[in-house]
């Protein structure tokens, strides 16, 4: 009898036994959504992931800036690897292509990320000052993940003057299901977003931060003058170029910003790419041996050849590569940031493997000076050639080659002729020469084995991802995919 | 689990005795050879009166004077009833009964006979198993049960196999079936770094394994409930027989290597072909940039690299295990030791394990019984990176892709002795071409990179079973599954993947602890012709997963290759902490009325950590009814009985659920860390569902069977219909929503299994030194997808993030392919034609300008658009195959045995990706067929014209319907010749019993299918995308000779 009783209790204790607090684990290793914007702490590790997002291996870590210059003419792909931009070089590009489907997944994740952000922002406690900081951060990501998208999911703004099809508009943060449909705004109202984005970002940014790191890798007010002048000059507005160019830009040398962050002009071009926070880094992507671009991201693993890089683009070394420019001088100090190896020229401003990378530079002040400069130019009336916008593109060039003699161009057209030049020798391999073709309505120049691609030319803008179309059925693909 | 049916007879009988009874005694006896039956149970019918035999075979029984027939049970003999009359003296003969109806089959938390069963279970003895050159036991089971589909994904050792229960029945959680070894669920899939798979299930010694049960239906799998949706495979290791100790020790050696290999373009062909490419395009080649040149080797010819004997080998293997096991009255033990080294056909690729095994059982007293079992393994995987693992087909580096794609007019080493390779572009070395290479030299990578994974595993239960009074007994077990995984990668800094980090090792510790604690309270009761059992339970388990590593990068001399040795940077590297926690009720009825009508009733009630608390608990049922015809009266004395002895009916219908692979936390929405250069960050990684709840599957199953000529041939079809409901799905997110991961787990989908088992065995001959036992299973499937997110927008499941052939679609079976249709190569200009949707025709010309290259077939005029598969993608499916199954021979003259197992399967299409990258246009290698290529006006030919740098109109740009083909075949999947010693030699030399063997396994393949082989998954065990055939090695062909010696 003892037995059964025994055995009786024993049965009873553990068929009721059930362990509540294993029942409802919780991970301890990452914040629930309830916590994650509580102090300040926390907040500002947000707005640093938003920064994370726009320097994705997809995006700003390198991979952006790649499909922006094979694009162009002045690379020549040598893995013929489907996965690294081969695709992209050679236009050959579908909508389920790797590049397009990533890239656009990239960017919407960064903006979601914002769009989450300020609304976490928004209700936390936090102080007011440092809210509407971050939350102007918040902004300023936002904006240039629209504008990296437009680059190449879209027509050009100057294309019909923003008439043609943008991208989708989103600015409410999705963390549920919900409706998968939505239309493509038009590049009108993208680019009215990024430049509202970018005013308030600017209203609300400080002037400077603490140290010379956060001041190149978070937006302060000089960061966003500066892209508006790069998303200025992408529309065609050149008075709105020469307005916030000028907030950075004096009117003759020393070239450095006069308020916020002392941004300028370096006296030399090979310090800009070893000096990762120098005045002229306005704003870059940092890199740690923690924080790396990612297994065949990053721009010196598109540019440099082995060991250190993964040899996929070496430069085109005939016409109409820039590198064959006669005029682009032996002694200039940027033919110093190429390098000869295995019988090909490659680019050499970013030297170090992918597990101790060179920071990208995303906005230099050279850039913003040749935007301006090139405003200042097209902005001039009739024929004339703007004396200012001439004096910038010859401080560009003799920064790098001081024996050369100045420019001195005829006609307006030259001198536009000379900036856009400059720019491909200035900023080669920084990623601009994409959207320096197509906001021209230029052609894409023939290099190798691949045959030029007119703006009639479908292939001038990327597909929309087939993974969008699958899901939104609201969302139109592009002409000719 | 034969000694459990005894104790339960013994059960049955209380110690009732009346007055006024009478003493019945006599002698059991086997039919067969007259020898006396020990144990045999003797009952009063319709009473609970009754004894055993001793061991002469008599016994002596006080029956009531109501008493009119006396019933003769005993396992593995047929019952017999004999009137009692006026008799007092009984001699007995049993005859052995026929074995699968006999059958004890194991079940969740008990065992029931097979005979009154009446859910769909299949039994898959050990012996299948065993003695086979596989890694794990999983391998050996390909076409040995109806319902039950297994693929070996190809060649790679320890690869853990697809397995499929009727179908596959999740689209975004498992449709793996939950394992469980001796009562205690055991982790599954691969722990592997990626590159030397490592299979859990190859942790335990199939010499080991006693039997292997399928649960397939709800009435079976329902009282697993939460985690039955994939059916459950109940794995019963051995236990000492009655009798003296027995010693065996079973021994094979054997070689492995590959078979189908595709052949390829030697050096010259391959310079002929790309150079007509290079001159095609409009860039012919000029020995200056660009053209293709032999290198000439040190004999003075030009090489003609085989780059297949580079990466395969002939790897040896052997196998020993030793086991002593035994029992008595009391006790009960069984104890092994096993070894296995087995080398792969792709080199460095091996698998070492060392195992014990020990179960013990002790009957305490004659309520008390106790025992256990630990299992211990350490098992090492090493590996190449084989591109032939799930994410692994686009690898640079991966060998299968090497194989084939490698220029064969490069050299492996340089004259000067060094590796040829290409330090600028980390690449294949030039030798005489002047076109830029891919792909890397693989003897480098086999020579100076390691891939291992190593695991330490233990297996351990303990339990309890008390009776408390008759028929009710109460059972505890705890139990335990503990894997330990050190998995180790060095790439090396000279060549390779390993470069960009200037070489780098990563290791890393996983640790899987799971406890699992069941109580049972058990019931067995007959009342007259009423049986009944029943038994409620409760059980609790909790996993936890635990990993850390790092990866040290930037190695400081070449000497090292161990992470502790010299490095510059060292980062964080798969770093993991999660836990889990499974708490459930459950109970079952099992109801017979004089063995005729059968009832089983099972439910169960199952709580889960990962779903939010609203959602936690599911509740899952499954009920069965059986009616054995053959059993009635009217049945047993028509005619119709002489021929058919057995005829069953079953039915059964349940819910059973699926919570297997779904993220420990999945219902959370967080935020997790990161770095922003040197700074900390946050983000939105994750978006939950607090609404998430059980994946549900709705079973029915109806099932007959039949058994003629006493039970010689043995029939049973079975129709099955699984409904899966409330699919938890990861439902795609428009990629402009920017949620992470562009999914959201949710329960929208549905989705439909449905087909015909049929399965007969037969003893064909049985003489006397001869015997023929056949045994044919065939399954049907038909899957379809009834439901998927809203709006059921399509799912395209990638192969290894690249390439998307694969199409989830309302109305279509899973998986099925998502193509553009393609025409052929036009005869007129040798140019690919491609199918709009509408039907348009038009044509590729890689040689043309970027915007002119697609044309109208019918003009010659630009067309309007690509073709793509967005647009004019159509369906080519299924890609699972709609029938498969298996046919197993044994033959039996005097001491010979022959064993021949067929596996079959068809009615599908793979995907022959593997042939797109034979016929890219790039640098890469062909296979020979590229030498048919279109050439002039009119020819004719599968090939079209060759355009360096094409890779549109081979497939690499475009899944097209030219690259998937039909996948039908019949392979034979071993085939083993033994011989047994007579007894006569045995006992001379004083052992039990001696045989030797001689096997094949996958002796041949009969197929249409044009790649390396139709069993193939280059994405294991993926649910959306199976039958993809992307740059993996073939299977592997083995020969082993073993002996199996007993004591």
């Amino acid at each position: 009898m003892k037995l059964k009783i025994a055995s009786f209790l024993l049965i009873v204790t553990a068929a009721v036994s059930c362990n509540k607090s294993k029942l409802d684990p919780i991970p301890q290793t990452a914040l629930s959504d309830a916590v994650a914007f509580s102090d300040s702490s926390r907040s500002v590790q947000q707005v640093n992931g938003l920064y994370s997002a726009i320097k994705n291996g997809n995006m700003l870590a390198g991979r952006y800036q790649v499909y922006q210059d094979v694009r162009g003419e002045e690379f020549i792909n040598r893995t013929n690897n489907a996965v690294t931009a081969w695709l992209t070089w050679q236009f050959n590009l579908t909508a389920s292509a790797n590049e397009v489907q990533n890239l656009w997944a990239a960017g919407y994740a960064a903006i979601n990320r914002c769009n989450v952000v300020i609304d976490g922002l928004t209700k936390s406690t936090i102080s007011d000052g440092l809210k509407k900081n971050l939350i102007a951060e918040a902004k300023f990501v936002r904006a240039n993940s629209y504008f990296i998208l437009m680059q190449l999911y879209a027509r050009p703004y100057t294309d019909g003057n923003g008439s043609k099809l943008g991208i989708i508009l989103k600015l409410q943060p999705e963390t549920s299901s919900g409706d998968q449909n939505q239309t493509r705004a038009t590049a009108g109202e993208i680019y009215t977003q990024i430049i509202k984005d970018l005013n308030e970002a600017e209203t609300d940014l400080p002037s400077t931060y603490a140290n010379a790191t956060l001041n190149t890798t978070r937006a302060h007010k000089n960061t966003a003058a500066s892209m508006k002048t790069r998303v200025y000059l992408n529309m065609g507005q050149w008075a709105n170029v020469i307005t916030e160019g000028n907030k950075l830009v004096p009117n003759a040398a020393p070239w450095n910003a006069s308020t916020g962050v002392a941004n300028g002009l370096l006296a030399n071009v090979a310090t800009v790419y070893t000096n990762y926070t120098s005045a002229e880094a306005i704003f870059s992507m940092p890199f740690t041996a923690l924080d790396v671009p990612g297994t065949q991201n990053g721009l010196g693993w598109y540019y440099n050849p082995g060991p250190n890089g993964g040899g996929e683009f070496a430069l085109n070394i005939v016409a109409p590569g820039i590198y064959a420019d006669a005029g682009w001088r032996t002694s200039d100090a940027r033919r110093g940031l190429l390098v000869e190896s295995g019988g090909q020229t490659w680019l050499r401003k970013f030297p170090n493997p992918n597990n101790a990378a060179d920071w990208s530079p995303v906005i230099r002040y050279a850039e913003v000076m040749l935007n301006l400069s090139e405003a200042l130019a097209r902005n001039e009336a009739g024929t004339a050639v703007n004396a200012r916008a001439l004096a910038i593109l010859n401080a560009i060039r003799k920064r790098s080659d001081a024996t050369i003699a100045d420019f001195t161009p005829a006609t307006k057209d030259e001198l536009v002729n000379l900036i856009l030049n400059e720019r491909r020798i200035e900023l080669l391999g920084e990623g601009f020469r994409s959207s320096d073709i197509a906001r021209t309505n230029a052609t894409f120049p023939a290099k190798g084995s691949v045959g030029s691609v007119a703006p009639s030319a479908n292939q001038y803008i990327w597909p929309i991802s087939i993974a969008e179309l699958l899901v939104n059925k609201s969302c139109q693909q592009n002409t000719g995919y | 689990m034969r000694k459990l049916v005894i104790m339960m007879s013994f059960l049955l009988c209380s110690l009732q005795i009346l007055a006024q009874d009478k003493t019945v005694t006599g002698k059991v006896t086997d039919e067969k050879d007259g020898s006396p039956l020990a144990g045999v149970s003797v009952t009063v019918k319709g009473t609970t009166v009754g004894t055993s035999t001793g061991t002469d075979g008599s016994f002596r029984l006080t029956v009531p004077a109501s008493a009119r027939i006396l019933v003769f049970t005993f396992v593995n003999f047929a019952a017999q009833e004999v009137s009692i009359g006026n008799r007092s003296e009984f001699a007995v003969k049993l005859a052995s009964e026929d074995k699968a109806l006999s059958e004890v089959v194991v079940v969740g938390y008990g065992t029931v006979r097979k005979k009154d069963l009446t859910g769909s279970v299949v039994t898959i003895g050990g012996d299948k198993v065993k003695d086979l050159p596989v890694q794990s036991f999983d391998q050996a089971l390909s076409g040995r049960a109806a319902g039950v589909s297994i693929t070996i994904p190809n060649g790679v050792v320890n690869n853990p196999p697809v397995i499929r229960i009727r179908g596959v029945n999740s689209i975004s959680l498992s449709s793996f079936p939950l394992v469980v070894v001796d009562g205690i669920p055991s982790f599954s899939g691969d722990v592997g770094n990626g590159n030397a798979a490592n299979n859990p299930l190859g942790d335990i010694n199939p010499t080991d394994i006693e039997s292997i049960e399928v649960l397939k239906d709800a009435a079976a799998a329902a009282i697993y409930g939460s985690r039955a949706s994939a059916g459950v495979l109940i794995i019963t290791t051995k236990k000492g027989k009655q009798g003296r100790a027995r010693v065996s020790y079973d021994a094979w050696v054997g070689f492995t290597k590959p078979y189908n290999l595709i052949p390829v373009l030697n050096g010259r062909e391959y310079e002929t072909i790309k150079n007509e490419g290079l001159t095609n395009a409009g860039t012919p080649p000029n020995g200056t940039t660009r053209g293709f040149y032999p290198y000439i080797g040190p004999d003075g010819n030009p090489v003609d690299t085989k780059w297949y004997d580079v990466i395969y080998r002939t790897g040896t293997s052997q196998n020993h295990n030793v086991s002593v096991s035994g029992a008595n009255e009391k006790t009960n033990y069984y104890f092994s030791a096993g070894y296995t080294k087995q080398e792969g056909m792709i080199r460095q690729n091996d698998f070492t394990r060392l195992n014990a095994t020990m179960n013990l059982d002790h009957k305490v007293n004659n309520r008390i019984t106790i025992g256990g079992k630990f299992q211990y393994a350490n098992t090492n995987n090493t590996g190449v990176n084989s591109g032939s693992v799930p994410g692994g087909a686009f690898a640079t580096s991966g060998i299968a892709r090497l194989g084939f794609n490698l220029m064969p007019n490069v050299p492996v080493y340089l004259n000067n002795g060094a590796y040829n390779i290409n330090t600028v572009s980390n690449t294949i070395g030039q030798g005489g071409n002047l076109t830029a290479l891919q792909f890397t030299n693989p003897q480098v990578l086999l020579d100076l990179n390691r891939f291992s994974s190593t695991s330490d595993r233990i297996i351990s239960n303990v339990y309890g079973n008390v009776k408390i009074i008759d028929g009710l007994s109460f059972r505890t077990t705890f139990g335990i599954d503990n894997l330990n995984v050190v998995n180790k990668t060095f790439q090396n800094a000279l060549h390779g993947d390993g470069v960009s980090n200037g070489g780098s090792a990563f290791n890393n510790l996983q640790t899987f602890r799971r406890w699992n604690w069941t109580n049972v309270l058990n019931y067995v009761k007959s009342f007259g012709n009423h049986n009944l059992t029943a038994l409620v339970g409760n059980e609790q388990q909790y996993t936890s997963s635990d990993g850390w590593g790092a990866n040290r990068q930037g190695v400081t001399d070449p000497f090292y290759n161990e992470f502790q040795g010299g490095f510059n940077t060292i980062v964080p590297f798969a770093n993991f902490l999660s836990e889990n926690y499974l708490v459930s009720f459950f109970g079952r009825v099992n109801y017979d009325y004089d063995k005729k009508y059968l009832l089983s009733i099972n439910g169960r009630r199952d709580g889960y950590s990962a779903f939010a608390p609203e959602n936690k608990y599911g509740n899952f049922w499954g009920a069965s009814a059986g009616w054995v015809v053959s059993e009635e009266e009217f049945f047993k004395n028509s005619d119709i009985s002489n021929v058919l002895s057995n005829l069953k009916l079953r039915g059964s219908y349940g819910v059973v659920g699926n919570n297997q692979g779904i993220n420990d936390f999945a219902f959370w929405s967080f935020f997790s860390s990161g770095l922003y250069g040197s700074n900390p960050s946050l983000f939105f990684s994750q978006a939950g569902n607090r609404n998430l709840k059980w994946e549900t599957s709705q079973k029915t199953d109806i099932g007959l069977e039949l058994g003629f000529l006493k039970n010689r041939l043995n029939v049973e079809a079975t129709y099955y219909i699984n409904n899966v409901d409330n699919l938890i799905l990861a439902e795609p997110q428009a990629p402009s929503r920017g949620i992470p991961g562009n999914s959201i787990l949710t329960n929208v989908g549905s989705m439909s299994n449905k087909g015909f088992e049929f399965t007969i065995n037969a003893n064909v001959i049985q003489k006397q030194g001869f015997s023929w036992n056949t045994s044919f299973n065939i399954t049907t499937l038909k899957n379809e997808v009834t439901a998927l997110a809203a709006g059921n927008a399509d799912i395209q499941p990638a192969t290894s993030g690249l390439e998307r052939p694969s199409m989830i679609r309302v109305g279509q079976s899973i998986g099925s392919f998502y193509v553009v249709r393609s025409g052929g190569v036009n005869p007129a200009n040798g140019q690919r034609i491609f199918y709009y949707r509408d039907g348009t025709a038009v044509q590729y010309n890689h040689a043309a300008p970027v915007a002119s290259r697609w044309t109208l077939v019918s003009s010659g005029a630009v067309a309007p658009r690509v073709a793509d598969q967005a647009n004019d993608g159509i369906i080519m499916g299924p890609a699972l195959p709609k029938w498969t199954g298996g046919w197993d021979n044994t033959i039996r003259y005097n001491g010979f045995d022959l064993n021949m197992l067929f596996f079959f399967s068809g009615g599908n299409y793979v995907y022959n990706g593997t042939k797109a990258g034979l016929r890219d246009m790039r640098s890469w290698n062909n296979s020979t067929e590229v030498l048919n290529r279109w050439t002039k006006a009119g020819d004719v030919t599968t090939i079209p014209r060759i355009v360096f740098g094409d890779n549109i109109s081979n497939g690499s740009g475009i899944v097209m319907s030219e690259n998937v083909e039909k996948g039908d075949f019949l392979k034979m999947r071993s085939l083993t010749l033994g011989y047994s010693l007579p007894k006569t030699v045995t006992e001379k030399i004083g052992i039990n019993n001696f045989r030797f063997y001689a096997q094949i396994l996958n002796a041949f393949t009969l197929t249409k299918y044009t790649g390396y082989d139709p069993e193939i998954s280059s994405n294991g065990n993926g649910n959306g995308n199976p039958s993809v055939d992307r740059n993996s090695v073939p299977q592997a062909r083995s020969f082993n000779v073993g002996v199996n010696i007993g004591l």
